[in-house]
């Protein structure tokens, strides 16, 4: 991302973001809500346009409509982006066709098996909890394996052993040279496991650095964030 | 090409076992669609002398309204836990989100007629059983007119706060050549009009519909991404 920013009306959501991420990188989006986290995510998955800047994944120059990009891009929003009204196994026998197109009973069901959905396949997303739709979002990506994978705050609706699962799976698709994203505010699990620390605030990133241990530097740019809240300013 | 053709299945697929199971759209349709025809039959009074000029275009009334409704709702599902974004963040072709949202509102549609036009022929005392084909004929390309038009339209008020008033404000005057093409050839194989006129309102039916096909197969991109 070069020069990225993001304005909506009169709110800057992004300003001036400058942000180059290596393949195999898992980077943990932190900051205070309204921070632009999300919106940051929104515009690496290309559904939305950044205002100024430019975005460019594997070399190639973010496009909005039918790029052959978005083939590589996933985006895994805890609870969201599953439809109600068709079953666990509908759900992602409908998504993976969209990148890939037919895939096998057997692969789907190993997928469910992973996340422990398995007995669920039949059941309508709606009658699932919060944490069984997020499982379900794991066994989607799992199966569609995108080069980058943008991540939503997973961690409050996952129990202990989801979030093993879903660490487990971020850190085998970035040993495959995949990019993970991953924007929370659960800092102390996000940062046992990231390779990068970014903080977000007030549309800046005030904070970028590369895994070190003990994160004292990241400690201290998190606690001299000045009055957390809503971005502010004039376009 | 197959790529396209293997989405639109997949697409279409989603769209009516999500429609079977909620059956809302269908359901409001038919109902609204119903409760005009009787309303019809009873406010005009239709003889056999006016039966042929009056039925047509009271039957794409129906079709018409009952129609809108179901635009209406027709990206609904979609909308939903945020589906729409899960669609456009996949490498979906846009044109082929428009031909299964088309063939969707199209299949809608057409049940709703299957059930309409028996109704319509026994309220209006009308006998057009032996004249079926050339109506099923002349129906169908009207109704698909309604929904290429339509669909093109309902994405573009999708993200439009007031898009159920504006929807109807914006399809209907574009969609004046395709009701008046129908109304008039439905008039014509009752009987209010030589078979040889015909010819120029088939010719119009067919141009509307391809190239607003056409149309909203790529302009679909911008409309939703733009």
């Amino acid at each position: 991302m070069d020069n990225v920013s993001k304005v909506y009306g009169l709110l800057w959501a992004l300003r001036e973001v400058r942000l180059e991420v290596a393949a195999g990188e898992w980077v943990a989006l932190l900051g205070p809500n309204g921070a632009g986290k999300t919106t940051l995510l929104r515009l690496l998955a290309a559904l939305a346009y950044p205002t100024d800047g430019v975005i460019e994944l594997f070399g190639r120059k973010l496009s909005y409509g039918n790029s052959p990009l978005r083939g590589m891009i996933g985006f895994l929003a805890s609870g969201a982006h599953l439809y109600d009204n068709l079953t666990v196994g509908e759900n992602l026998r409908f998504f993976a066709s969209l990148y890939r197109g037919e895939t096998a009973a057997e692969e789907r069901a190993e997928a469910l098996n992973d996340v422990g959905l398995q007995e669920k396949a039949g059941e309508y997303v709606s009658a699932l909890s919060l944490g069984m739709r997020c499982r379900l979002a794991i066994a989607k990506w799992r199966l569609v394996n995108p080069r980058l994978l943008l991540v939503d705050e997973p961690y409050g609706s996952l129990d202990s052993s989801g979030v093993d699962m879903l660490n487990r799976f971020l850190e085998s698709l970035c040993a495959a040279g995949g990019i993970v994203v991953l924007a929370t505010h659960d800092i102390p699990r996000v940062l046992e496991r990231c390779s990068r620390a970014v903080i977000l605030n007030r549309g800046r990133i005030v904070f970028d650095e590369n895994r070190r241990d003990p994160w004292d530097s990241f400690h201290a740019a998190f606690d001299a964030l000045d009055s957390p809240g809503l971005p502010f300013g004039r376009a | 090409m197959t790529d396209v053709l293997r989405q639109v299945y997949w697409l279409l697929w989603k769209d009516l076992l999500l429609e079977a199971r909620r059956r809302d759209n269908l359901l409001s349709m038919f109902f609204f669609g119903l409760s005009l025809l009787f309303l019809f039959s009873f406010a005009f009074e239709i003889s056999a002398d006016n039966v042929s000029r009056m039925a047509p275009g009271l039957l794409w009334l129906a079709f018409m309204f009952s129609g809108t409704l179901a635009l209406g709702q027709l990206f609904q599902g979609d909308r939903e836990n945020d589906c729409l974004d899960a669609l456009l963040l996949a490498p979906l072709d846009r044109g082929a989100y428009y031909l299964a949202k088309v063939l969707f509102n199209f299949s809608l549609m057409l049940l709703l007629e299957i059930f309409i036009l028996p109704l319509f022929g026994i309220l209006f005392r009308l006998d057009f059983w032996h004249l079926l084909p050339e109506v099923l004929l002349y129906t169908l390309l009207g109704t698909l007119g309604f929904c290429v038009v339509g669909v093109l339209f309902a994405a573009v008020t999708l993200r439009a706060r007031a898009r159920a008033l504006l929807l109807p404000v914006l399809i209907f005057p574009l969609m004046i050549p395709v009701i008046l093409g129908t109304v008039r050839t439905l008039e014509i194989i009752l009987g209010a009009g030589a078979p040889q006129d015909l010819v120029p309102w088939f010719r119009l039916l067919v141009g509307f519909d391809l190239i607003f096909i056409t149309a909203g197969f790529l302009l679909l991109e911008w409309v939703l991404d733009g």
